[in-house]
């Protein structure tokens, strides 16, 4: 261990000048963690570092997802090529403030991070064949400048509505803003009724944007087949559903559903998808 | 982690006012109320960041402007007399989900509340909070007040419409104060500070509701300013008492008659010590609790 953060630290990637992108779990439609996972597997990103969970997790027994017992895990990839650090974790129980600036300062301090990218999923209720938009929010004036040239929702206003609170990545750009660290928030909407399962067109447009942005080189032909197949079961459910394809037809239209309808249509695609489709 | 000045400030004697959210929202609304009616100035902030979660961001063409956390500040008002420090903090700091601040982090803010109290040569420190009874919510509530030393119970025999845990019949004197409002009790003790916490009462069928009970708060703040002896119009307290009062009453005439009859007794309910006996029984105090219980449960609201 060499680092004054709370993180074990292996062998370190000696970066010098790198880009650090960072996904959560349990995020809609998995989307920050299906990213990371997915980059990781790609470019071959290799295990450095993971923040110690006892100053941020309940560590009160163990979750149970999906049959196995899961721990939490908060863990730093290199990817050497393109110096790039990826960092997927769970939500922290305790201390966020305290937990996202040992992020920082691990990818500071021991890989050189210049710049940082975190993406999360915006329950969205539009239809899954609205094209997906990619909205940005980013820490410093110099950011938004320099991502003027990508195919960016970047002018968005926002003020946190009563009785809800802003998000870890909200929290994470301020520290990082405080920090002077250049730092963009990716956000990309995804239809509400695949927000409990996943949405490859989504986690497309994600990547496509990391992929210009940071020279990373990827082709897509692997993710471009997922989104081909669950567009297929999606059209499969609409022509054996009159009900589905109903209310997915008004939400193409624009038009909303009632909490009733969303439910509904929710139960039935969730349900649909996990059949196999 | 610390506090942060806005500018420095010199004051004479000066006592110490602070207050969180707790029930009924008594205590705060008193050391807000206090704060308005005096114009005292804020002159220093705890830094929230390591305390609380933001509650609120701004986004302004797409770049993050602000992240708002729950506020923890210091004011501050010269009397001529006693000077004052009022701390007003917006949030207990939470962990583990619970419902009032304890462990470290609330142990780290009543130490920098005292530490800025301390700084400023500061004699006393007072607290507000609520206190369940079993009164009725037309009766004036009376005010608990519990000092963390022996030498201050005198002074609080003499405050009107004031009792000690000691007064309050079956209380035998013991009890507890959580959160923040309490802690600050403690910790002074151990730094060798005297302190007080005054307690508005609250009837116990409203404690477990989402409302503020600003005549508690005017109960407390009577007594505050007694033993300050410092002179504030209260007029502003006794428009809100009246408001919450019809909103109570609304609420009180959706009781059914059976559970509102026994409610009614608790007008006749009086501060007897232990040794006399009081109108109503224990045994006919569970039962009002029990009812009173049964009857929120069923409505989906706590007691």
């Amino acid at each position: 261990m060499n680092c004054d953060c709370p993180a074990s630290n292996r062998e370190k990637p000696g970066f010098r000048n790198s880009s650090l992108v960072l996904g959560w779990s349990k995020d809609g439609g998995n989307l920050g963690l299906r990213t990371i996972n997915y980059l990781n597997r790609k470019l071959e990103g290799q295990e450095f570092a993971e923040i110690e969970p006892e100053r941020f997790f309940s560590l009160g027994g163990v979750a149970i997802r999906e049959d196995l017992a899961r721990f939490p895990e908060s863990k730093f990839y290199a990817c050497q090529e393109h110096e790039l650090v990826l960092f997927r974790s769970d939500f922290p129980e305790a201390e966020p403030y305290g937990f996202l600036n040992s992020v920082l300062d691990m990818a500071v301090r021991h890989c050189g991070m210049k710049e940082l990218y975190t993406i999360g999923a915006m329950v969205s209720f539009s239809a899954h064949t609205t094209p997906r938009q990619l909205f940005a929010v980013v820490s410093l004036e110099e950011m938004k400048e320099a991502l003027s040239q990508y195919d960016l929702v970047g002018d968005t206003d926002y003020e946190t509505p009563p009785g809800e609170r802003p998000t870890l990545n909200s929290f994470l750009l301020w520290i990082a803003k405080r920090r002077s660290i250049p730092a963009v928030s990716l956000w990309v909407p995804i239809p509400f009724y695949l927000a409990g399962r996943e949405d490859p067109q989504a986690q497309r447009k994600g990547l496509s944007f990391l992929n210009e942005r940071l020279g990373l080189k990827l082709d897509f032909d692997d993710l471009d087949a997922e989104i081909r197949a669950q567009n297929q079961q999606l059209a499969r459910a609409r022509s054996g559903f009159p009900q589905v394809d109903d209310y997915i037809g008004r939400l193409e239209s624009n038009l909303r559903l009632s909490e009733e309808e969303n439910a509904e249509l929710v139960r039935r695609i969730e349900g649909f998808l996990r059949a196999g489709g | 982690m610390g506090v942060r000045f806005l500018y420095e400030v010199q004051l004479e004697n000066p006592v110490l006012v602070a207050s969180w959210p707790g029930i009924g929202n008594i205590g705060i609304i008193t050391v807000d109320a206090l704060r308005g009616m005096l114009g005292a100035e804020e002159f220093a902030e705890i830094e929230p960041w390591d305390f609380f979660y933001p509650r609120r961001a701004l986004l302004s063409t797409g770049i993050l402007q602000h992240l708002e956390f729950p506020g923890s500040r210091f004011y501050f008002k010269r009397t001529g007399r006693k000077d004052l420090i009022l701390f007003v903090g917006e949030e207990q700091p939470r962990e583990g989900g619970r419902a009032y601040a304890e462990g470290k982090k609330a142990y780290h803010m009543a130490n920098l509340v005292l530490d800025v109290a301390e700084e400023l040569k500061c004699s006393r420190v007072y607290t507000a909070g609520a206190a369940g009874a079993l009164t009725h919510h037309t009766m004036k509530p009376r005010v608990w007040a519990v000092p963390n030393s022996e030498s201050l119970i005198p002074e609080i025999r003499g405050y009107e419409n004031t009792v000690l845990m000691s007064d309050i019949e079956g209380g035998g004197g013991q009890g507890n104060i959580t959160g923040l409002n309490g802690l600050l009790l403690g910790v002074a003790k151990r730094r060798g500070l005297e302190a007080m916490c005054l307690m508005g009462e609250i009837p116990v069928y409203l404690q477990g509701l989402p409302l503020s009970y600003p005549k508690a708060s005017k109960s407390v703040l009577e007594v505050l300013c007694r033993s300050l002896n410092i002179d504030v119009p209260l007029g502003k307290l006794d428009e809100s008492a009246e408001e919450m009062e019809r909103s109570i009453e609304e609420f009180y005439r959706q009781i059914p008659a059976e559970i509102r009859g026994q409610l009614d007794r608790l007008k006749d309910v009086t501060y007897a010590r232990p040794a006399e006996p009081g109108p109503i029984t224990d045994e006919e105090k569970r039962r009002i609790m029990e009812d009173v219980e049964t009857f929120f449960k069923k409505r989906g609201e706590g007691v």
